[in-house]
């Protein structure tokens, strides 16, 4: 394993892997190391290290701006109890997974972003890929080189800090990147329409999603997945001043009069959402843990199809998540196909890993588009190969 | 403007290229050169280049087979939508193919269950909310030219406009893709479900100005139109005054749905050409929009309110929509009001970090002296996208040069207090030869090679965006006058 605690040891250390075309896996906390292919050289043994968690730490943060610059390795803790001392927050709802893989070590910014992985949170904030302003990083060639810029509207050159964020690790060893932040609104409540079944629950959270009230969080759990709620509850928070925010409870239970839904909704004092969104209500069930997106409307005829005991819908209804014994893997797959969706394998065994990669095969035009960019950053295929 | 050399061994196949592309859209090549004037130029009015041909097809499979002809052929091409570009992206090459999506303007699907509409990239950006107002939803990027410019180009330039501060930019709020690939293979990027199952070309792809392919269906997110709208005016005697205003309501916590600064010499012009209203005397304005539900705006009003008072400013509130409404029509009419104080006039478009604000418009009035030009400064404070308009007068020789270079000046100055080149308007051949004051040869070299990826023959709109350092030629600039933008009736800021 090397060690690279600035720009200049990256540099090196990738002109030393180009000198005998060894890849090496990046890792900083290593929390996610359990996600995607497994890593390994031509021969079945693991891949080298690059510790990059030296790269960590707030280069500089601006409130007035809206913009906070950090290594990539830095703590999400450190960055949200920064941002949380001036009231805010990161432009996106970063999920830390360590709890769900049982993985050592401290989640990081760049773990996050990239691995694309959000919370419950993307729903109205969107993802890395819509926060990450810009990065400094260094390429397969050895070479240091920016993406976007500092400030954050910008349109000039390609738009790289996009395929960053989710690329695992695949395209370059990040160096520094800068964020865009948000005010964090001051209060928030959860809201729990109980005992409704997921034709009902996800059509609820579509209204909500679809009005003007801004909502944090809209997800359904059946009642495997919380006791007590009859045959499932449909969960909403929002958020805001307190005097909005009271305002915008009671135009939910208005919106969802009908049917006396709204009075069937009580507002509930445990704030699920944290934990919805990191996965931790699988973190303890047996089996394989996907994630698998498709259109909100798709949600109650996808969890009947999936047919899993343990499941629950997030993003109002774009993204279930469920636990299934390993063998189910290609049928998960077939559903989520004929759903025009895509099933993430997030959490399994190295086999079933190297079997089932993280996502489904591409069309051929398209594997062959994301191989051509690949390359074009990394042509050697040091990083990560085959991770994605 | 230096573009890359025409191949004339091209333009002496015109004719049986012309016969080529008729034979794929046998209703939709223009070759005549009445027609071919049509499209000599985008908004971008200083350049002007007659296409070797236009071709106007009306589906994917036509469009498939064009570019498959174009690489097997080594022909450049250059896709258009409205040509609204500010930047000069949609400029034709006289050796090049045009391809106008302006016959795609179909709306394919709208899906209120999963609040997303489908459309052909020739639909224009405000038919989309047109579509969908009566259901009280709308899409949300609003650039100024959005009665005119189309979803594909907004897609091509990640357009902005008034309300990206909260709303965001075209890329926020576009969940898919259709595109043909050079060599003419079709890929889907995301969808309705958003997912990709690989690197984020949807992300790539957008703002990519033409350079990677033609896309030829669109997925967008549409919004609930929010119940309540207030508007206020912020007045203050000093800019510095007005700058620390901004930095103040960002840092609060507040998020306006837009914030528009104006400075002494834009309020002035605007006043007395359309009478919005504004504050006689003041040294910069605000005008900051609020909306969402009811107790929300009301608590941000409140805020800003507050702040502003702090800042030693005034603040005017507008009583009814026809206030809210001419409060706006003076913003959105800058770009008339400055034509009354000159002929000739060039929108520049960079963004600063905010807090240099104050600094840049002292700079900028250094600039003015130096050029001997005069400007004024309408800026989407908020996000800190400046637009500084240039005036001049193409008649005088040698006004044109020194505006160009004037707005050059400006755009190194952004880049030195540590913005960026284009906040929504896109390099296109307009800023082009900035771009290495912005970018080391590593970044550059970095971005080519993405391009390569998916234009390995580089006929994707060449010339633009990337400086093309060698075997160059000269282009010649073409005399407008009378302030003529190629759309006259699109409100520009």
């Amino acid at each position: 394993m090397s060690k690279a605690d600035n720009q200049a040891q990256v540099i090196e250390a990738v002109h030393a892997a180009r000198a005998d075309r060894s890849p090496f896996e990046i890792v900083a906390g290593g929390t996610r190391r359990g996600v995607g292919r497994p890593l390994l050289d031509s021969k079945g043994a693991d891949l080298a290290l690059l510790d990059v968690s030296g790269l960590s730490g707030i280069v500089k943060y601006e409130p007035e701006e809206l913009i906070l610059t950090a290594g990539p390795a830095t703590p999400l803790g450190e960055i949200s109890a920064a941002l949380g001392g001036r009231g805010q927050r990161l432009g996106f709802d970063p999920a830390d997974w360590s709890r769900l893989l049982k993985s050592n070590g401290t989640t990081t910014l760049a773990g996050a972003a990239s691995s694309d992985a959000s919370g419950s949170g993307r729903l109205r904030h969107g993802g890395a890929r819509d926060s990450l302003l810009g990065f400094q990083a260094v390429n397969g060639l050895g070479e240091s080189f920016r993406g976007g810029g500092k400030v954050v509207k910008n349109v000039t050159g390609f738009d790289l800090p996009k395929l960053v964020c989710g690329a695992y690790g695949t395209l370059c060893v990040l160096t520094e990147m800068t964020f865009r932040v948000y005010p964090k609104p001051q209060y928030s409540a959860v809201l729990c329409l109980a005992d409704v079944s997921p034709e009902v629950g996800f059509a609820a959270l579509r209204k909500i999603a679809h009005s003007a009230l801004e909502p944090a969080g809209l997800a359904y759990l059946p009642a495997s997945m919380l006791p007590e709620v009859g045959e499932g509850a449909a969960l909403i928070k929002l958020e805001g001043a307190r005097q909005p925010l009271e305002e915008k409870i009671a135009l939910a239970h208005g919106l969802l009069a009908h049917g006396l839904l709204g009075n069937a909704m009580r507002r509930i004092e445990d704030d699920m959402f944290g934990a919805i969104g990191c996965g931790e209500k699988f973190a303890d069930l047996p089996g394989d843990v996907w994630r698998v997106m498709v259109k909100a409307s798709d949600a109650p005829r996808a969890a009947r199809e999936l047919n899993a005991r343990y499941w629950l819908g997030d993003w109002a209804g774009g993204l279930i998540w469920l636990a299934a014994p390993p063998a189910d893997a290609a049928r998960i797959r077939a559903v989520a196909a004929g759903l025009q969706g895509q099933a993430m394998l997030l959490r399994a065994s190295a086999e079933s890993r190297a079997e089932h990669g993280l996502y489904a095969a591409q069309p051929p035009a398209l594997a062959a588009l994301n191989r051509a960019v690949k390359a074009a950053f990394d042509p050697l295929s040091l990083f990560n190969p085959g991770r994605l | 403007m230096l573009l890359p050399p025409t191949d004339a061994t091209i333009v002496a196949r015109r004719a049986e290229i012309v016969a080529a592309l008729r034979e794929i859209v046998p209703h939709g090549v223009v070759a005549d050169p009445s027609g071919l004037a049509t499209f000599d130029s985008d908004a971008l009015s200083a350049y002007h280049q007659m296409p070797l041909v236009c071709v106007l097809p009306s589906n994917r499979g036509q469009i498939s087979q064009i570019l498959k002809y174009a690489q097997e052929q080594g022909v450049p091409i250059v896709p258009r939508g409205a040509g609204t570009s500010l930047s000069g992206g949609a400029l034709p090459r006289e050796d090049g193919i045009l391809i106008g999506m302006g016959r795609m303007k179909r709306i394919i699907e709208i899906d209120y269950e999963n609040g997303c509409v489908v459309a052909e990239p020739g639909v224009t950006n405000l038919n989309i909310t047109k579509a969908v107002e009566a259901n009280g939803f709308y899409y949300a990027p609003d650039p100024s030219s959005q009665v005119a410019c189309t979803i594909g180009g907004n897609v091509a330039e990640n357009s902005g406009g008034l309300h990206c501060l909260k709303y965001g930019l075209t890329t926020n709020n576009l969940l898919g893709v259709t595109m043909v690939l050079p060599g003419g293979e079709i890929v889907t990027l995301g969808g309705k479900c958003g997912a990709q199952g690989g690197l984020d070309l949807l992300g790539l792809v957008t703002g990519s100005e033409g350079l990677l392919g033609v896309v030829v269906e669109v997925v967008v997110k549409i919004l609930r139109k929010a119940p309540v709208t207030r508007t206020l005016l912020a007045s203050f005697d000093t800019v510095p005054a007005a700058g620390a205003c901004v930095a103040a309501i960002i840092a609060d916590g507040v998020v306006p749905a837009a914030m528009e600064f104006m400075d002494r010499r834009a309020a002035e012009a605007i006043e007395s050409y359309n009478q919005p209203g504004y504050p006689a005397g003041a040294e910069a304005i605000l005008i900051i929009d609020a909306d969402g539900v009811e107790a929300d705006v009301s608590h941000a009003v409140s805020r800003v309110t507050d702040i502003v008072a702090k800042c030693g400013g005034k603040t005017i509130e507008a009583t009814d929509e026809k206030q809210r409404a001419r409060i706006w029509s003076g913003r959105k009419a800058a770009f008339a009001a400055m034509g009354k104080l000159a002929p000739d006039m060039i929108c520049m478009d960079g963004t600063i970090p905010r807090h240099t604000l104050p600094y840049v418009l002292e700079e900028m009035a250094k600039l003015s002296e130096q050029h001997s030009l005069g400007f004024c400064n309408v800026f989407h404070a908020g996000d800190g996208n400046l637009h500084p308009l240039i005036v001049f007068d193409m008649m005088k020789p040698g006004e044109f040069e020194r505006a160009e270079e004037f707005g050059a000046d400006i755009l190194r100055l952004c880049v030195k207090v540590g913005g960026v080149l284009s906040g929504e308007h896109g390099i296109g051949v307009e800023k082009r030869d900035l771009m290495t004051d912005m970018f080391s040869t590593a970044d550059l070299e970095q971005q080519g090679r993405v391009k390569c990826a998916f234009d390995a023959q580089g006929l994707f709109n060449p010339g633009k965006v990337f400086p093309t350092l060698s075997a160059c030629v000269e282009q010649g600039h073409i005399h407008v006058h009378g302030a003529q933008l190629p759309h006259p009736h699109l409100p520009r800021y």
